[in-house]
């Protein structure tokens, strides 16, 4: 029997506020163990939770970065389980009255089609404290850690919309696209503040059935959210094919052994709301704020450069999938440099430029200003592409103009005549056999000869006057 | 004073400025003094150390006002067991007492007391510092011989609190003395309350309303035929929140923890069986049973207490203020079980339920009855207490 998957996805993403959700302690779970607590996120006795308009904000652009529609009314409950990463007893969050509902992601799925994946809903709620396991001689001990106790979180509930391992992976890396966008969160799997639950179920394929499903936890990268849920999908269609039941629980994702493990499930029963924090209202007018806050989205940006700079769909994906970049492309454009230049030069020289000296587009003494005023040089045959290369290394050393650095260095192309006239005879006495090649109709050996005369030139010529240089010489002597 | 007093603050304080200069306070370990053992009348919490002052004990200082110590109370203030509630005033130990009202506590301690005894609308006064257990229910209650103390107080304690963000944003009723003209003031009296009453205190009831009768209030008889569910809305409601809230009191940082246990979720299950009381457990485990195992019976709790809130609006447009008889129940205090102690509330607990401000007053010394409570619309404190001065004039020969 052929099997078709059914899958949900649950992602917590942690919003890159200043403080934490209900109180003013700084959101730095990285710190030293426990130095950014208080009475209410350490939840002492009397403590008082005071929710974070910041955190409001940044989870309602999120929501909208994603088309989900913001509810006038949400609020938290309790969400009672013990645990030590929990001594308050209960976790807050929305269970009954989310802070927004519906919205989707466009995925290319494998057969080049576009597919919608809903989401169900976003909620808001407190992070936990985080557990530390360690050996003290022979003696197991877990550490607690209330850096992380109370950062604020959204979780994104999707539709189980998914089919393929695939589907869920161009999802979340299109989802992690659009939350950097709006700037709510960096979404990184691999510094945990990107979190993927993945609720896998399977079904002959063709069938609406919806059969018991299964939570796949703990992958901490998005190729590892598309191999566990592709492990998960041949482990229940053996157990299917075995007259096996398939039961409601919870698995670990091993990536070492590649294959997912049961484990022992939290207790966890129904939310009460929480009567201490305040109901949520929204006005239309405050959704409107958010909503004018909303940068371009990358889809609709993408579409923007095809029309109005001429690039094709996948560098002008390339260009707006990271809000830096695009914001660098734009800033380029803003200086008169032509667009395809620009996507050229940011994509191959800038951009592995600066990841090479661990720096971000936006904290690189390389400013668009700058970039521009190179590239300007560039166009116009002040220097060549040599020499443009070589002066950006310097543009990441020293602060001066990129013109001072070219006159200083001396990088200015030479396109005099005269000047490159001596050099070429040098070539073709030294050359007579390629000579007589390119007599014989072979541009390649062309090309050999106006690299001879660029090495002669010290990199510094200008390739086109060499090259026409060299077609009138070997004409004459003929 | 040590049988009354948990705590006592030995400090010796030369009197501040402010309108409640030489005022002596009398609070409850519940209420988090900077330093001062705050332990809720609870094992779980024992020998916690409040970290901050809460911001009504702040507010009392700043105006003046003499913190004198904590009495002794019932764990985390729900009931009467264990509780000194009213003795400080009985003793003259204090002028006020502050007294966390779950279901009528503060109430009740003064009619112990033979004092006055105030709860304010819920949501007037700030909760940061405050260790309670049902969140949607309880509030800070006072106690003294005259009400122009308890005026005095909540004018100074009432209101935002930047601590405090689950303080409705509202105006703030204005404390200060004012004129009310019983012939204006249309008082009603509920009948289902009286039915649940015996014969003979009925009667002494009747005798409370002639009191109003004399004093020149109109009044209006009208009925409230639910009036017996608040009792069970206050029993499913309010044992599922104190089921999830008390699980912050896990007796691990404070409070009896289990040692020499297998793993962490066994010693969550012994250290919390030692830490709560006989009371507590049961209204625990009541709580565990609505929220997992019939979470329907909790929604349908959650609606009626919605609909009996619209019934005491409705009652309420039609009357200024209401006058409920209290009743201290068969049994007078220390029962250890549920049952009884629902009963013993029973007269108070339905402000507890809408959140509306709620006057015991004493009867005239000497009399034989148990005084009555008076009850307004939400954030009708300062009129409320208004009658209530202008009633205790009347008795003292008029103004």
């Amino acid at each position: 029997m052929e099997f078709e998957a059914v899958i949900g996805l649950e992602i917590h993403v942690e919003l890159n506020c200043t403080t934490k959700m209900f109180c003013d302690c700084p959101n730095r779970p990285g710190d030293d163990p426990n130095v950014n607590t208080c009475p209410t996120c350490l939840w002492f006795p009397g403590a008082m939770p005071r929710f974070s308009q910041e955190a409001l904000e940044k989870a309602s652009i999120l929501c909208l970065g994603l088309s989900a529609e913001l509810q006038p009314l949400s609020a938290f409950d309790q969400k009672v389980y013990y645990y030590p990463d929990l001594p308050k007893g209960f976790q807050l969050s929305q269970a009954h009255f989310p802070l927004a509902c519906g919205g989707g992601i466009d995925i290319t799925n494998e057969d080049g089609k576009t597919k919608r994946l809903r989401l169900h809903h976003i909620h808001m709620e407190e992070d936990v404290a985080k557990l530390v396991h360690e050996m003290e001689g022979r003696l197991p001990i877990s550490l607690v850690d209330f850096n992380r106790a109370g950062s604020p979180l959204v979780e994104i509930v999707t539709e189980p919309d998914f089919r393929t391992p695939y589907e869920a992976m161009e999802f979340l890396k299109a989802l992690r696209t659009q939350v950097r966008y709006v700037g709510s969160s960096e979404c990184s799997m691999e510094n945990g503040t990107m979190r993927v639950d993945a609720n896998i179920s399977i079904r002959p394929s063709g069938t609406n059935q919806m059969n018991t499903k299964v939570e796949v936890k703990n992958m901490n990268s998005i190729r590892h959210v598309g191999d566990a849920i592709a492990h998960e999908i041949s482990r229940q269609s053996a157990c299917m094919q075995a007259g096996e039941t398939i039961i409601l629980h919870t698995r670990l994702w091993d990536p070492d052994k590649k294959l997912t493990l049961p484990m022992r499930t939290k207790f966890e029963g129904p939310c009460v709301p929480d009567p201490k924090v305040p109901v949520i209202k929204l006005s239309p007018d405050w959704i409107e704020k958010m909503r004018s806050r909303l940068p371009e989205m990358p889809a609709a940006r993408a579409e923007r450069f095809v029309k109005q700079h001429g690039l094709t769909d996948e560098e002008a994906n390339f260009l707006s999938s990271d809000p830096e970049v695009a914001r660098f492309f734009e800033a380029l454009i803003g200086q008169g440099i032509a667009p395809r230049t620009a996507m050229h030069w940011l994509i191959t020289q800038l951009i592995p430029a600066v990841k090479d000296r661990q720096l971000d587009l936006s904290s690189s003494p390389v400013t668009p200003a700058r970039f521009a005023s190179l590239l300007r040089m560039l166009s116009q045959d002040e220097i060549n592409a040599n020499a443009a290369r070589e002066v950006l290394v310097y543009l990441f050393d020293s602060d001066e103009s990129p013109k001072k650095i070219v006159v200083a260095r001396g990088f200015q192309q030479v396109s005099d005549p005269k000047a490159l006239d001596g050099l070429i005879d040098k070539v073709l006495t030294a050359q007579p056999e390629t000579v007589a090649k390119v007599r014989g109709g072979q541009d390649k050996a062309m090309g050999f000869l106006i690299g001879q005369v660029m090495k002669a030139a010290g990199g510094k010529a200008n390739p086109k006057i060499i090259r026409e240089l060299l077609v009138k010489k070997l004409s004459e002597i003929l | 004073m040590d049988s009354i007093f948990f705590y006592r603050n030995l400090e010796i304080v030369a009197p501040k400025d402010g309108h409640l200069q030489g005022v002596k306070i009398a609070i409850q370990p519940n209420i988090s003094v900077a330093g001062w053992p705050t332990e809720a009348g609870s094992k779980a919490l024992l020998n916690f150390k409040a970290i901050e002052d809460a911001t009504i004990v702040q507010r009392l200082r700043q105006a003046g006002a003499f913190v004198c110590g904590s009495t002794h109370m019932s764990e985390f203030g729900f009931g009467l067991a264990g509780s000194k509630a009213g003795e400080a005033l009985r003793r003259q130990a204090a002028d006020v007492e502050l007294v966390l009202d779950l279901m009528g506590e503060s109430r009740l301690a003064a009619l112990h007391a033979a004092a006055c005894g105030f709860k304010p609308s819920y949501g007037l006064v700030s909760q940061f510092g405050l260790i309670g257990l049902i969140p949607s229910m309880e509030c800070c209650g006072l106690l003294s011989r005259n009400l122009k103390n308890i005026r005095e107080i909540l004018q100074t304690i009432a209101g935002p609190d930047e601590l405090d963000f689950s303080i409705p944003d509202e105006e703030i009723p204005n404390f200060s003395p004012q004129e009310i003209d019983p012939q204006k003031t249309t008082i009603g009296f509920i009948t289902e309350p009286q039915n649940e009453l015996s014969n003979d205190k009925e009667a002494i009831f009747r005798y409370s309303v002639d009191e109003l009768k004399k004093a020149g209030f109109s009044l209006r008889e009208m009925s409230l035929p639910d009036f017996s569910l608040f009792s069970l809305v206050h029993k499913i409601v309010g044992s599922v929140e104190a089921s999830s809230c008390a699980g912050r009191y896990d007796s691990v940082r404070y409070g009896p923890r289990a040692l020499g246990t297998k793993n962490w979720n066994d010693m969550y299950l012994l250290s919390r069986g030692a830490a709560f009381g006989l009371l507590l457990k049961s209204y625990l485990f009541q709580g565990a049973f609505f929220q997992f195992e019939n979470y329907g019976a909790y929604e349908n709790a959650c609606r009626i207490r919605a609909r009996l809130l619209t019934d005491m609006q409705l009652l309420l447009s039609q009357a200024d203020f209401l006058v409920f008889p209290i009743d201290n129940g068969a049994t007078s205090g220390a029962s250890e079980l549920l049952a009884d102690t629902y009963n013993q509330f029973a007269s108070t607990v339905f402000a507890n339920v809408t959140g509306q401000p709620a006057l015991y007053l004493p009867p005239v010394s000497g009399a034989a009855h148990l005084g009555f409570q008076l009850a307004g619309p939400r954030l009708s404190d300062a009129r409320l207490l208004a009658v209530g001065e202008y009633l205790l004039n009347m008795r003292n020969g008029g103004k």
